[in-house]
């Protein structure tokens, strides 16, 4: 069977570990080493205050009609700058933003035994016999 | 599910290791041999060890719209099985997509200025001043290679930069956005690139669909807005046509005169030759010209009716065959009757197609070309999965012979 002999330790997932020109990476589960991800990890308050809920539908259409007006004012004095068309860009965001929620509110929609099997369709009442 | 090891360490300088592992289930994949270089001394460490119970297959999408909850995405996952779900437990704001083999990432995720940023600076998202490929190259690398990675969240909402998400390797990545075929080493490591290029007036015309219904929206400010996105979109995103081993070109219909509604749609499925593991779909004789209308006597269509094209031609210097279909479809016996003409679906079973489209038939698209072709797309690739599984299960065994 396993005889490990070294004091490496295997972990279920793999890791390539390498002693060559490259630097010694760590055991898995590797993580990368982003300076922009540090700080975060040092203080987990953020990641503990995820929100639970996503933002509802009305937020995303006051921004869209805001943004509207902004890229409007924006546009209205120099029409080619870069302002006007990030400005613009913002709306195409936004708009975009607004119609997924909409897709996703209707497709969720009305039903509240088909959100609860989807996230157990083992139960008695979810269970489907197709064959 | 684990893998049974049995690893040797020496401090000898000139031996050889075996690291082995039995397919202990259907999980792990492959048995590999490593033999650690003779010549090499280091203080550190003195085994080699790789491991990889799965490679990674990474398909890139470039699509205009938003991010893996496009319809594209969603067929595609289905042909794999399975639906296709942000991660549980994690931001609801994610703009991942997990289904059983598949991931889909959404490149906007890869941002390096977030909404706030970029005004100041004034640059459209289109602008690969505002993307961070070489984070999206080092994750896309790393997955690939079977590595887990700290992916950040751009949340289309706020537009700011979310605290970042676990991604584990899947079996299929799928990176979909703005720029997945931009950057030259993330272009090496895609194994299939598709393109959506949806023609002005096509775009026009769904948006108007799209945002009419928002209010603040008027037919100015949706024009506006895709006219100020047009330098960089035509600067930035649509070269990467050249590069994508398929192209979905929606155009508007020639069978209705001057029509501007953009409901009946001219699709063209352009395949690149030559692609390995990719062989293109094509009408009654590959290579030929072939020009078709199935509704006739076998078959009775409505208004406006269907009409197939197929031909060889070349894409920004490469050979391709283009399939184009112009029309919609009504019934079902329409549907199947084209199917059964069709070759090199790369369907398991007849009526594959037909299937696919059925189970979707609420997705936009699923009366028409792009409905068609995204679902012929997503076959191709679960072929090309195989294929690229199957084939790389072989290679190992013939590195150790040798």
């Amino acid at each position: 069977m396993a005889t490990i002999t070294t004091s490496l330790n295997i972990a279920t997932q793999p890791a390539v570990i390498t002693s060559k020109s490259q630097p010694a990476r760590l055991a898995c589960p590797v993580r990368l080493n982003n300076p922009w991800n540090l700080g975060s990890r040092a203080t987990n308050r953020m990641v503990n205050l995820r929100p639970v809920k996503a933002t509802p539908e009305g937020v995303i259409s006051d921004k869209v009609e805001k943004s509207i007006k902004d890229a409007e004012e924006t546009c209205a004095g120099d029409p080619v700058s870069g302002e006007c068309v990030a400005a613009w860009d913002e709306v195409e965001e936004l708009s975009a933003a607004a119609s997924h929620a909409r897709d996703k509110k209707k497709a969720e929609g009305s039903d509240p035994l088909e959100e609860y099997c989807k996230d157990n369709p083992e139960t008695d009442e979810c269970r489907t016999y197709d064959n | 599910m684990a893998a049974v090891s049995t690893i040797y360490s020496t401090q000898a300088l000139n031996s050889t290791h075996f690291l082995t592992s039995s397919p202990s289930s259907s999980t792990s994949k492959q048995v590999f041999f490593y033999r650690r270089h003779q010549s090499q001394t280091n203080r550190r460490f003195n085994t080699i060890i790789t491991c990889a119970a799965q490679q990674t297959v990474v398909i890139g999408l470039a699509a205009d719209s938003g991010c893996g909850k496009s319809t594209f995405m969603r067929r595609l996952t289905s042909v794999f099985g399975g639906a296709a779900e942000p991660p549980k437990g994690g931001n609801p704001d994610s703009n991942t997509l997990i289904s059983d083999m598949t991931t889909v990432i959404c490149l906007d995720d890869y941002h390096s200025l977030d909404r706030t940023g970029r005004k100041e600076k004034g640059v459209t998202a289109l602008d690969p001043r505002a993307n961070d490929f070489d984070l999206m190259y080092e994750q896309v690398k790393a997955l690939k290679s079977g590595i887990a990675v700290e992916k950040p969240i751009y949340n289309h909402v706020t537009g700011l930069l979310d605290a970042p998400e676990l991604i584990q390797p899947p079996k299929i990545l799928v990176i979909e956005g703005l720029h997945p075929m931009f950057d030259e080493r993330v272009r090496e490591l895609l194994d299939f690139s598709i393109y959506l290029d949806i023609s002005n007036e096509v775009k026009f015309a769904w948006k108007i669909q799209r945002d009419m219904a928002e209010r603040g929206h008027s037919l100015e400010s949706i024009k506006a807005s895709i006219e100020a996105r047009k330098p960089d979109f035509d600067a930035f995103i649509d070269p990467q046509k050249q590069y994508a081993d398929a192209v979905i070109e929606v155009l508007p219909t020639q069978l209705i005169p001057d029509d501007n509604e953009g409901k009946v749609l001219r699709v063209r499925l352009i395949m690149k030759e030559g692609v390995k593991y990719f062989s293109p779909v094509y009408l009654f004789d590959e290579g030929s010209t072939i020009s078709w209308i199935p509704c006739g006597r076998k078959l009775t269509c409505s208004y406006p009716g269907i009409k197939f094209n197929y031909e060889p031609d070349t894409y920004f210097d490469h050979e391709v065959s283009v399939l184009e279909m112009d029309g919609q479809f009504d019934r079902l016996d329409e549907l199947i009757y084209v199917e059964s003409h069709l070759s090199n679906l790369s369907t398991k079973f007849y009526g594959e197609v037909t299937q696919q489209m059925l189970k979707h038939a609420d997705f936009p698209g699923s009366n028409n070309g792009t409905g068609l072709f995204q679902t012929i797309v997503g076959l191709k690739i679960r072929d090309l999965y195989e294929q690229l599984i199957a084939n790389r299960a072989t290679v190992p065994a013939e590195a150790a012979k040798a």
